[in-house]
């Protein structure tokens, strides 16, 4: 199942390779959009409850980043 | 001792379904056995929320983490999440293991992808291992060269331990008497407290 | 960062407890001595300084800093027909966020509390709601549910418990369960923890029910025994501290509450117990 994720809040460059590590921990792969200070996109393939961990995962993010919200649509 | 294996526990202290904490170097590990007899090594954390499989259950072929019963098949592979049932858990995730080998009924542990073996040791099988409050390489230098405790033909292994301790494994020649075990045990005791005094063995 | 944490109230000792012989203990890493005056009310000093002092829920509440208000309230512990049960404390040596994320979970129902509060094969979590109630700066989670064989001294049978939870401070929290003998209430049960030291705490368990049937001294060993059983699991956590970045942990969506109270933790900085960069 592909979701498309949109992660708001505080963010920095320490999260690419931190939400990079986190999706190769738990096994979804992960295809990065476009992105700014304030929002990043990300496709996000993997099973439902695999979806859920990643989502839960990223909204703690890197001890530098804040995420605000995650939004998920189906692609 | 040159080999890159450590002895870890004693194979008779291991049986199959037990869960023990083991130690290499300075990495906490946990030794398993299955139903089937099959010994595993790997690092003493469960990749959910980092609780230690050592206080974990074994079921036929499988490791379970007491906290919320992630499973783990003899690959180290997570093959059930309970709180998630219809989910085939991913390759990905999955406990590190390290190289285990048993021989002599001591279990040795290396780093995964050892490709030599342990020291072989014919003739002589695991008996008793004891804890010792003293410095590995003390202890080393004390019991080096002794061949013989309690009256049996013995090997004795020394596995440094974290925190300062050491673990001391005693092997002993096949064929000795079931009395002179007794003897052999009050020796190791005898030994130990000596050990631990700073008395030379 | 972690100053903002002291600007809470905390437990440390229960009110009926207490004597004229002082007890020593520690708050947030620093020593402080609860006692009582000539009158018999509570007295808290760090160092000779007098601290707030509040006694609620049966326990004496004191505090390092400035709080923004009294100590939280729980309006159903005024109901009357109550039994209001004091448990008393455990120390543990884990970090007092842990014991909180503990509280908190309820997928170890069924390993770690193996038919009293859960069982398998029944340990599907199902999806439940949390949110940040920003109006009280609260975490909340409700719509809980799980199956339990046997939920509460008071229950007859498995039933599908639901639960709310709450927390209303960095290391207290509020459980509401479904309470059978009287359908429509909940029954409440907190853990309020005293912070020592960053791995070290003084659990003080709570509870506020409505049973008529289980003497005082069952309903008190039964909370024992589920909160010893929870210690096992605390004090084998690994990193010792509770970590607001998730590094090699795999939370899952049953571990929703829990990733909710860290994040909750990190946007205030309430970090004594924490570790912030990757275990």
């Amino acid at each position: 199942m592909t979701e498309r994720f949109i992660i708001s809040g505080r963010l920095d460059g320490s999260l690419l390779p931190w939400i990079d590590g986190h999706a190769r921990r738990i096994g979804v792969a992960v295809d990065f959009g476009p992105r700014s200070d304030s929002a990043m996109e990300l496709r996000v393939d993997g099973p439902p409850a695999l979806l859920d961990a990643m989502e839960m995962g990223c909204l703690l993010g890197p001890i530098d980043v804040w995420i605000e919200d995650i939004r998920r649509e189906p692609v | 001792m040159s080999s890159n294996w450590t002895p870890v526990a004693l194979s008779q202290d291991v049986l199959p379904g037990m869960a023990i904490p083991a130690h290499l170097q300075d990495q906490d590990l946990v030794v398993w056995r299955s139903a089937t007899g099959r010994i595993a090594a790997w690092h003493d954390r469960c990749p959910h929320r980092g609780m230690r499989l050592s206080h974990g259950f074994v079921r036929g072929e499988f490791l379970s983490c007491i906290y919320h019963g992630w499973r783990y098949g003899e690959d180290g592979q997570c093959r059930k999440i309970p709180a998630h049932p219809e989910l085939a858990p991913p390759a990905a995730i999955k406990v590190p293991r390290f190289a285990v080998c048993e021989s002599a009924g001591v279990v040795w542990v290396a780093p995964e992808g050892e490709t030599s073996e342990p020291v072989d040791l014919p003739g002589f099988r695991g008996f008793r291992s004891v804890a010792v409050n003293a410095a590995a390489d003390q202890v080393a230098r004390d019991v080096a060269g002794q061949g013989h405790l309690g009256g049996c033909d013995v090997v004795m292994l020394v596995q440094p331990l974290p925190g300062g301790d050491c673990g001391l494994h005693v092997l002993v020649a096949d064929g000795c008497a079931d009395a002179q075990l007794d003897a052999l045990s009050h020796a190791i005791e005898a030994l130990r407290r000596r050990l631990e005094q700073g008395v030379a063995a | 960062m972690s100053v903002t944490m002291q600007d809470h109230w905390y437990p440390v000792a229960l009110a009926s407890g207490l004597r004229r012989s002082a007890r020593d203990t520690l708050l947030l890493g620093r020593a402080i001595r609860v006692a009582l005056d000539d009158g018999g009310a509570p007295v808290v000093t760090a160092e000779g300084r007098a601290l707030p002092v509040q006694v609620k829920f049966g326990h004496v509440w004191t505090t390092l800093g400035v709080p923004a208000g009294d100590v939280f309230d729980i309006p159903e512990a005024d109901q009357p027909g109550r039994r209001l049960v004091e448990v008393g404390s455990v120390k543990v040596r884990c970090s007092p966020l842990r014991a909180v994320e503990n509280f908190l979970d309820i997928a170890h129902f069924p390993f770690v509390h193996t038919d009293v509060l859960g069982s398998e094969p029944h340990t599907e979590v199902e999806r439940y709601e949390v949110e940040i109630r920003d109006d009280v700066d609260e975490v909340w989670a409700t719509k809980v549910k799980f199956f339990q064989p046997q939920a509460a001294r008071s229950a007859q049978g498995g039933i599908t418990t639901e639960y709310m939870y709450r927390v209303p401070g960095p290391t207290c929290s509020v459980l509401y369960k479904t309470c059978p003998p009287r359908p429509g209430e909940w029954d409440v049960i907190t853990l309020f923890v005293q912070p020592l030291t960053e791995t070290t705490c003084e659990v003080w368990p709570w509870m506020a029910l409505f049973d008529d049937d289980s003497t005082m001294t069952e309903m008190i060993h039964f909370q024992q025994l589920i909160f010893l059983q929870d210690r096992s699991i605390l004090e084998n956590q690994l990193p010792a501290l509770l970590p607001l970045d998730p590094g090699r942990e795999i939370p899952t969506r049953a571990d929703m509450l829990s990733i909710a109270y860290r994040r909750w933790l990190k946007r205030h900085g309430y970090t004594f117990g924490a570790q912030l960069v990757a275990a």
